[in-house]
């Protein structure tokens, strides 16, 4: 029975806290198995795991796009912390592209008719609606970027 | 992300999308959106099987919209599950392209 659960217990490693992917999009494959395996440690709600998909996706395609000009072998970086006793889980992303704060970008205005909507431009209110928190710091040659989700008490 | 088609009465194409339109699903599928959209007046967008929308994938689904209601046509957006809604009501495109959950009220809203 100990052989067993130790056998057990081995095949329930935790996922690694931090993700380096390369500034591709194919890498997203990477960051949705990671995020899958955070949400299976973690118990994270499907609905959380929706918003933090999708703010990771925003956020590491604006990266990709933007920041490094679509250049494929930079590094970006995505933690997972699940603080004790905090009611949040967070992840912070990290790059090593030229400053740009989200949180101080400006909105697209919400359209008023289909002509009107842009074809960008959507992901910083998205980010903004879906994100429990949102947290910007320049780095020294980087961005570093935390979303916070509410986790179920 | 799979793509299929149907022609409905009254000249209504149904575009039934399934599976992930994160940033690799709306490419596997823009191709097919823009043709199918270029000819069709009358367009039912099944989200039923989408489980996950991103902004690129918003996207995929906003432009051959756009591009139909542009030559007089018309767009529903049908049965979406309710996260991917929440993603168009942040958006603000449901005041737009009109989400329905009754394949009756989606065709009706067509005519």
């Amino acid at each position: 029975m100990l052989m067993a659960a130790a056998i057990s217990g081995e095949n329930t490693v935790m996922p690694e806290p931090r993700l380096t992917m390369g500034s591709r999009f194919e890498d997203l494959l990477l960051l949705w198995n990671w995020v899958e395996a955070q949400a299976a440690e973690y118990g994270i709600p499907s609905e959380t795991e929706f918003a933090i998909q999708l703010c990771l996706e925003e956020a590491v395609s604006n990266i990709i796009r933007h920041g490094y000009r679509g250049r494929p072998h930079l590094a970006i970086t995505v933690d997972c912390v699940a603080p004790a006793g905090e009611q949040e889980i967070l992840f912070t992303v990290e790059d090593q592209a030229p400053p740009f704060d989200p949180l101080a970008a400006a909105e697209m205005p919400i359209p008023t008719s289909i002509d009107e909507i842009p074809d960008g431009g959507r992901g910083i209110r998205l980010l903004r609606g879906f994100a429990g928190s949102l947290a910007y710091q320049r780095l020294p040659g980087g961005n570093r970027l935390t979303i916070g989700f509410a986790m179920p008490r | 992300m799979q793509i299929s088609t149907e022609e409905l009465d009254g000249g209504i194409t149904r575009i039934a999308l399934d599976g992930r339109m994160d940033i690799q699903g709306a490419q596997a599928v823009d191709l097919k959106m823009n043709l199918i959209a270029g000819s069709s007046r009358k367009l039912l967008i099944d989200l039923e099987k989408v489980s996950f929308l991103g902004s690129m994938g918003m996207g995929s689904i906003v432009r051959p919209a756009r591009s139909v209601v542009a030559r007089g046509g018309k767009v529903v957006l049908f049965n979406p599950v309710e996260m991917v809604e929440s993603v168009f009501k942040a958006s603000g495109i449901d005041t737009l392209l009109p989400i329905h959950h009754e394949l009756t009220a989606a065709i009706a809203a067509l005519q």
